[in-house]
C-alpha cells in the first residue's frame, strides 16, 4: 500500500499561488477525471479550501501511483503554471506521513486560525466530490473514513474549537450570555465605522427584533441601516435610542466619552432598569466605565473583549497536546487497520484463488474418468463442487473479514498466518502493526 | 431500616449523577452528559417506585409526615432538574446547582421524624390536610426552584460584571433565562404558600374551636410564625419583583432570604424550637396524618 499527498497551503505558498491552483466543484471534478485518466491504477481525493489546495493519491502497487514529479507536472499542466515556480511551493508527504497530516488537517491543528469548525466540512466535500467521480478507492475511502472521525473526536475531546477567536465573535458570545432570545431585542449601533459593521453583521446572526443605527453623519447612517435592514436614529435623540435598546455597540471616534454615568442612570430609570448589554469597541471609550457598576447593564469595551480572546486562544492551545497524542495514537491505529485490510483482502483472493484451482484440477480428473458423463451431468457435479468448496471457504472467510474490520481490537497477523499455513499459501509480508 | 436504604439507593444515584456533572471540567464530549442524565433519570425513577410503594401501603399520599414530604419535594425538583436538562443547552450546568439541594433535602429525610400528627383525625379534616401539605409542598418546590435560579442569576452576572471566564467548564443559563426561571418560580410559590397557609390556619382555628387537646396549635407556636414569615417574605419579594428599581440582583437576594426562611419553616423549628406541629412537622406535613410510622 503506497500514499502520496501533494500540495500548498498558507505556510509554503502565496495567496496568488493558493489562487491559481483553486479548484471548486466542477473544475475539482475535471481535474479527478483528468487524474483517473492519467493515472489509472491509482485512488485520487482532492482538497482545495482558501488556505490548502492539495492532492491526496493512493495504490496498492507502488508502480501505480504517480510520483512525486509526475503529479507536479500534472498540476502544472492542469493550471497552465509553470513547473519549477510550482514545484517550489509544493509539500509532499509519503505513506504514514500521509495518514497523520490529513488527521491534523481535519482537526485543524494545520489550520491558519487554530481549531477552525470549516475544514472538517471541506474534508468531507473532498471525500464525497471524489466518491460521487468515481476515483476513490478502498484506501481513501478508509482514510477519509478515519480522517473525518478523528477531527470530530478531537475537537469533543479537546476542546480545541472551543471559544471565539475575533472580537466580533466574542461579543457575540457575551450577548449570548446576557439574553436569551433576541427576536423581541433592539441592537442599536451608535457610529457608522467598520467595526460596528463587522460586529452588526456577527450580532446580524443572532435575528434581533431591530437594529436602529445612530451617527453624527446622517449619509453613512442610512447606508449602514440599508446594509443590515435597520432604520436611523438621529444623534440628537441618542437618549431615546439608548431607552429604546437592549443590546448597544459603540465605535465613534470621539475623543471623549459620549454618554456619561449620570446619564445613563437617568436612561436606565426610563428603562426600568431592565437588563443591557453595552459594547463599547471604540478607542478612545464612548461610555464611561462607571456605567459598568450600574446593576443591570454588562458593559464590555475593546480591552475586555481583546482578553477574552486571548483567553480563549490560550484555552484552544492548551488542547494541542491532547489533539497530537489522540493523532498519533489514531494514525498508528488507522495505518494498522489499512495494511490488515490489504493483507485480509490480498490472503482471501489467493485463498479463493487455490481453491478454484484444487476444484477444476479435481473436475477434470473427475470428467476424464467418467467420459459417459452428460452435459447436464458434469453441470451438476461442477455446482455440487463449487458448493462444496464455498461451504468449508465459509468460515475461514468471514474470520479473515471480521478479523480485518476490527484489528483495532484484536491483532489479526496470527490468524493470517495461521490460514496461509493452514492452506499453503506461501510466507506473508512482514508484520507493521 | 428498609426505608433508609431504599431512600440511600437513589440519593447515592442523584450524587453519582452530581459527580458526573462536574466532571465536565475534566471530560469533555457528549457521553458525560448522558450519562448525568442516565443517572439523574435512574435515580428518579427509583424514587418514583419507592413513593408508589409507599402510596400503595399507606392507601394515603405520603405528604404525612416530615420524612414523606422531604421524599416528595425532591421528587418533584428531580422532575424539574430533568425537564431543564433537557430544554437547556448541553453545557448549561443545571444538575450542578438542582442536585446538591436535592441531595441536601435527602439528607435532611433521613433524619426527619417519621410520625405524624394525631390532633385532628378523620372526615372533611383529613381532605383539607392533605390539600393544605399538597400545597405547602408545590409551593416549597417553586421557592428551590427559584433559590437556585436566583442563585445561577448572581453568579453570572458577577462573573460578567467581572469579565471573568466560567470556572471549571461550569457555563450557566444567560441572566434572562435564570431570571425567567426566577420570576416563575416566585409567581407559582407565592400563591401556593398562601392558599396552602390559609387552609392551615382554617384548620388551627377549625381544631381550636371544637375544643382539641393539647395538640391544637396556637398564633405562637413557631411553626406558625415562622411559616408567616416566610409568607410576608415571599409577599416583599412579588412587591420587589414589579419595582424596577428592585430587579435583578436585589430580587435574587431577597430569594436566598426566602429560600433561608424556608429551610427554616421545613426543618429548622422541630429541632430547636418545641411546636406543637407534629413534632417538627414539615410544611408540606398536614393534620392529615394519622400517627403513622414506617
Amino acid at each position: 500500500m503506497k500514499l502520496l499527498a501533494l500540495g500548498v497551503d498558507h505556510r509554503s505558498a502565496p495567496t496568488s499561488v493558493r489562487e491559481a491552483l483553486a479548484m471548486d466543484g466542477p473544475r475539482r471534478d475535471e481535474a479527478l477525471s483528468a487524474l483517473r485518466g492519467e493515472f489509472p491504477g491509482a485512488e485520487f481525493v482532492l482538497l482545495s479550501t482558501c488556505n490548502r489546495v492539495e492532492a491526496y493519491a493512493a495504490s496498492d502497487t507502488p508502480e501505480s501511483l504517480p510520483g512525486v514529479d509526475d503529479l507536479t507536472a500534472w498540476l502544472a499542466r492542469f493550471h497552465a503554471m509553470p513547473a519549477p515556480s510550482l514545484a517550489s511551493h509544493l509539500v509532499a508527504h509519503h505513506d504514514e506521513a500521509v495518514v497523520a497530516h490529513l488527521f491534523r488537517v481535519a482537526a485543524s491543528l494545520e489550520s491558519l486560525v487554530l481549531g477552525e469548525g470549516q475544514i472538517l466540512g471541506q474534508v468531507r466535500d473532498a471525500y464525497q466530490g471524489a466518491v460521487a467521480r468515481g476515483s476513490v478507492g478502498p484506501i481513501l475511502h478508509d482514510l477519509f473514513q478515519n480522517a473525518m472521525r478523528v477531527g470530530k473526536k478531537v475537537r469533543s475531546e479537546t476542546g480545541l474549537d472551543q471559544g471565539k477567536l475575533s472580537i466580533a465573535s466574542v461579543a457575540v458570545d457575551v450577548a449570548r450570555e446576557v439574553f436569551d432570545h433576541f427576536a423581541d431585542k433592539t441592537v442599536l449601533v451608535i457610529g457608522a465605522g467598520k467595526m460596528g459593521d463587522l460586529t452588526l453583521q456577527h450580532l446580524a446572526e443572532l435575528k434581533p427584533g431591530k437594529i436602529v443605527v445612530c451617527n453624527r453623519n446622517l449619509g453613512r447612517a442610512v447606508k449602514a441601516a440599508e446594509r443590515w435592514g435597520g432604520r436611523v436614529v438621529e444623534f440628537e435623540r441618542l437618549n431615546q435610542a439608548l431607552i429604546d435598546a437592549d443590546v448597544v455597540v459603540s465605535t465613534t471616534a470621539a475623543d471623549e466619552p459620549i454618554v456619561t454615568r449620570d446619564q445613563y442612570l437617568r436612561v436606565q430609570r426610563a428603562r426600568r432598569n431592565r437588563l443591557a448589554l453595552i459594547l463599547d469597541i471604540a478607542v478612545p471609550r464612548d461610555f464611561e466605565p462607571g456605567i459598568g457598576e450600574l446593576d443591570r447593564v454588562m458593559l464590555y469595551n475593546v480591552d475586555d473583549l481583546q482578553a477574552q480572546v486571548a483567553r480563549n486562544l490560550q484555552g484552544r492551545k492548551k488542547g494541542l497536546e491532547p489533539a497530537r497524542a489522540i493523532i498519533e495514537r489514531e494514525t498508528s491505529l488507522c495505518l494498522a487497520n489499512l495494511r490488515h485490510q490489504r493483507n485480509a483482502g490480498t490472503l482471501l483472493k489467493q485463498l479463493g484463488a487455490y481453491a478454484e484451482t484444487v476444484s477444476e484440477r479435481e473436475l477434470q480428473r473427475f470428467h476424464a474418468a467418467c467420459p459417459d458423463l452428460t452435459d447436464t451431468q458434469k453441470d451438476a457435479v461442477a455446482h455440487l463442487v463449487h458448493r462444496l468448496q464455498n461451504q468449508y471457504l465459509h468460515h475461514p472467510r468471514s474470520a479473515l473479514k471480521s478479523a480485518a474490520t476490527s484489528a483495532d481490537k484484536h491483532d489479526p497477523h496470527a490468524l493470517l498466518n495461521a490460514v496461509r499455513h493452514l492452506f499453503g499459501l506461501g510466507d506473508g509480508p512482514a508484520h507493521h502493526s | 431500616m428498609v426505608d433508609r436504604l431504599s431512600v440511600l439507593c437513589f440519593a447515592g444515584t442523584y450524587g453519582l449523577a452530581l459527580v458526573c456533572d462536574l466532571a465536565r471540567f475534566a471530560v469533555r464530549g457528549s457521553a458525560r452528559w448522558y450519562a448525568t442524565i442516565a443517572l439523574t433519570a435512574l435515580g428518579w425513577i427509583v424514587h418514583t417506585l419507592y413513593l408508589a410503594n409507599r402510596i400503595w401501603s399507606i392507601h394515603e399520599l405520603p405528604v404525612g409526615t416530615v420524612f414523606e414530604s422531604l421524599l416528595v419535594l425532591a421528587w418533584i425538583l428531580v422532575a424539574i432538574d430533568l425537564y431543564l436538562e433537557f430544554r437547556s443547552p448541553r453545557p448549561v450546568a443545571v444538575g450542578v446547582f438542582v442536585l446538591p439541594v436535592v441531595i441536601a433535602i435527602l439528607a435532611a429525610a433521613t433524619q426527619a421524624p417519621r410520625q405524624g400528627w394525631t390532633g385532628w383525625g378523620g372526615g372533611w379534616v383529613t381532605f383539607w390536610g392533605v390539600v393544605h401539605g399538597i400545597l405547602l409542598l408545590g409551593g416549597a418546590a417553586a421557592t428551590c426552584v427559584a433559590f437556585v435560579a436566583g442563585l445561577m442569576y448572581l453568579i453570572q452576572s458577577n462573573r460578567l460584571k467581572h469579565k471573568r471566564p466560567p470556572r471549571l467548564g461550569v457555563a450557566l443559563p444567560s441572566l434572562e433565562q435564570s431570571e425567567r426561571w426566577n420570576r416563575g418560580g416566585i409567581t407559582v410559590a407565592f400563591p401556593l404558600l398562601t392558599f396552602g397557609m390559609l387552609i392551615g390556619v382554617g384548620l388551627m382555628l377549625g381544631a381550636k374551636k371544637s375544643g382539641g387537646g393539647a395538640e391544637v396549635l396556637g398564633w405562637s407556636d413557631p411553626k406558625v410564625v415562622a411559616t408567616l414569615a416566610l409568607w410576608v417574605v415571599f409577599a416583599g419579594l412579588l412587591h420587589a419583583r414589579y419595582r424596577p428599581e428592585w430587579r435583578g440582583s436585589r430580587v435574587m437576594v431577597l430569594t436566598m432570604v426566602a429560600f433561608a426562611f424556608l429551610v427554616f419553616a421545613m426543618v429548622g423549628v422541630g429541632p430547636f424550637l418545641p411546636t406543637q406541629h407534629g413534632n417538627g412537622l414539615s410544611l408540606g406535613g398536614g393534620p392529615a396524618a394519622s400517627g403513622r410510622t414506617p
